[in-house]
């Protein structure tokens, strides 16, 4: 039996669900889309701080971001909050299948959703605001790799301090929209302010300024070392978090 | 006995033939009928769970105190005792869910804590709670399962063994408590497993359901498969059961097989019937040394042979014309003794 081909298995039951319940999907696909379409028309092509891309440039880069944070982080922990509580994450504990494959099969059914997402988002913003095919390709599927690692690892933590199904969506977005807002997730927020200090410490804006870096030309664009170092450290953090600590039966006694 | 038809004329080897790829030994043949749990058990290869001293503590609450039983091949052990005596912590720790304090644990002559894949793949497990993805099918659920083991037995034939044929394209959320759970089943059985853990499968069922349930389950031990069982049924024990152990207060407080459990088989029988209108009760021919009791016109005796009594009633009711109205003969049943055992007040009517 192998694990990868398991996985790969895993990962076709996880897309079906995943599309068969939409509720998931709203806040990956559909709140960036109409962010984009509502949003963007009115936020003008006026210029912003730190960055080459316009405004509305910038918010279809920004919402990218926004959209695989809830594919990953959102999505994984209530998910998994909802199997845990349910029963179904106990029951796989009981199969030969290896935590690996289980979630591995996850992480790659949201690969699939980011790429999905990805070409929406990229497509809406080269079509309606002018955006430019990305100057940094490779830097940007490196910087999604990351980001979709880092967010995953992430929402195994959430799930770890998630006490039960009913408080995992409170407890999930309550720590996320706080960051996203002072990220500059909705607004860009220049690098020198108070909030860009505090949201430095998080994962967020660096996931935003290394994907504009990625998109943008210009002499600062490219790579964004520093910003994916980041995000490593705390995919590593995450990781070691929920190795440790994960429980896969609901708690009750 | 003869409560498990399959013992008889047909061969467990015929029975068995749908199975593919097993080959297990055939217990029944060198087993004898009556007593099997009695004759010296744990002393050949053929235990296949076996369980000394077990304990286990939360915080400073003692759920198991020192817990000892084995299991045989194709037998089926149901595991009985109150609510919170420590029924599904000895079985979640048989199936590695759980680390025991102390004591020892062999399943399939591992040691279950481990969490090797091997022992879990010769292992199937039956929750009590419902655990099935509900956004995808029938077909999909069992064949997502399928592939985790080496050597799985093939969907649609699982399907059609828990009677889930006609449902077999229907998402898990439309199915019924009691589809859902036979879906259940069939997750734990499509690895085709030697050992299968059910924890209180029937509980929500309608009768028929149970009763196609007790098939399915004398099914697999007649194809050699070993299966712990707990219930708070107790005809679903007696109809099931080769060896019944009783937990309180986490300690195994009774083994034996259902009719001899707690000394069942030497306990009195009961002779109930309504006294004949204008009969007395010095009319009856009754042996001395019985005291009956007399309660609204029906007389009732207990002794620890009736059939000399049976035979001197029956036959004065028939020579003197004065029917028996009301005659029953009653043994201690599963339920009687449990609740002796379990130190609830027995209210024998």
């Amino acid at each position: 039996m192998n694990d990868l081909l398991v996985a790969r298995h895993q990962v076709n039951y996880e897309q079906k669900t995943y599309w068969r319940n939409p509720m998931a999907a709203v806040f990956t696909f559909m709140f960036p889309v109409v962010f984009l379409l509502v949003v963007g028309t009115s936020a003008g092509s006026s210029a912003i701080p730190d960055s080459t891309l316009r405004y509305d440039q910038y918010l279809v880069v920004a919402m990218l971001v926004f959209g695989l944070v809830a594919a990953c982080y959102t999505n994984l922990g209530i998910t998994l909050s909802i199997r845990r509580d349910s029963g179904v994450l106990k029951r796989m504990r009981g199969t030969p299948i290896s935590a690996g494959s289980y979630v591995g099969g996850i992480i790659g059914s949201v690969l699939i959703n980011v790429m999905l997402l990805t070409i929406m988002v990229v497509a809406i913003g080269m079509v309606g605001y002018h955006l430019h095919f990305p100057y940094h390709p490779l830097a940007v599927v490196v910087t999604l790799l990351v980001g979709v690692l880092t967010f995953s690892a992430l929402g195994l933590a959430v799930t770890v301090i998630v006490p039960n199904a009913e408080a995992a969506p409170a407890v999930i977005n309550g720590i996320y929209f706080p960051i996203v807002f002072i990220s500059g997730v909705f607004y860009p927020i220049a690098n020198t302010s108070v909030l860009a200090r505090i949201a430095t410490f998080f994962p967020v804006r660096h996931m935003v300024n290394a994907l504009v870096g990625a998109f943008e030309g210009g002499p600062q664009s490219g790579l964004k070392g520093w910003d994916i170092l980041v995000m490593l450290a705390w995919a590593a953090a995450a990781l070691t978090f929920a190795l440790t600590r994960f429980r896969w039966e609901p708690r009750h006694r | 006995m003869g409560r498990r038809p399959v013992r008889g004329s047909t061969s467990p080897r015929q029975r068995r033939s749908c199975i593919k790829g097993t080959n297990y030994p055939d217990p029944r043949r060198r087993i004898g009928n009556a007593n099997r749990y009695d004759r010296g058990v744990g002393l050949d290869d053929d235990t296949v769970i076996s369980v000394r001293g077990l304990t286990k503590s939360y915080g400073s609450f003692q759920a198991l105190r020192g817990v000892d039983f084995e299991l045989r091949r194709g037998h089926v052990l149901a595991l009985l005792g109150p609510n919170g005596a420590g029924k599904t912590t000895t079985v979640e720790i048989l199936e590695g869910f759980r680390r025991r304090d102390g004591g020892e644990v062999s399943v399939l002559g591992a040691d279950p804590s481990h969490r090797d894949r091997a022992l879990r793949a010769k292992v199937g497990i039956v929750l009590q709670e419902c655990a099935v993805d509900p956004y995808l099918t029938v077909t999909e659920a069992i064949t997502q399962r399928s592939v985790l083991y080496p050597h799985p037995r093939p969907a649609g034939e699982v399907i059609d063994l828990v009677g889930l044929d006609a449902k077999r394209d229907a998402r898990v959320k439309t199915l019924s408590g009691g589809q859902q759970r036979r879906l259940d089943l069939g997750l734990a059985l499509i690895g085709d497993p030697e050992l299968i853990f059910l924890d209180e499968p029937t509980t929500g069922f309608d009768p028929t359901a149970r009763r196609e349930s007790w098939d399915l389950v004398k099914g697999l031990c007649a194809e050699g498969r070993t299966v712990v069982l707990t219930t708070h049924y107790m005809d679903e024990a007696q109809a099931l059961a080769d060896q019944v152990a009783v937990i309180a207060a986490g300690k195994v407080v009774a083994t034996g097989t259902p009719d001899t459990i707690g000394g069942r088989d030497r306990g009195k029988t009961t002779v109930r019937f309504v006294i004949p209108p204008g009969v007395s009760l010095g009319d009856l021919p009754l042996p001395s040394g019985i005291c009956p009791t007399v309660r609204c016109g029906a007389v009732e005796f207990s002794l620890p042979d009736a059939t000399a009594l049976l035979h001197d009633l029956t036959g004065w009711s028939v020579v003197s014309g004065k029917p028996l109205a009301g005659l029953t003969v009653t043994r201690p049943s599963l339920e009687d003794v449990y609740l002796s055992l379990t130190g609830a007040e027995v209210d024998h009517p």
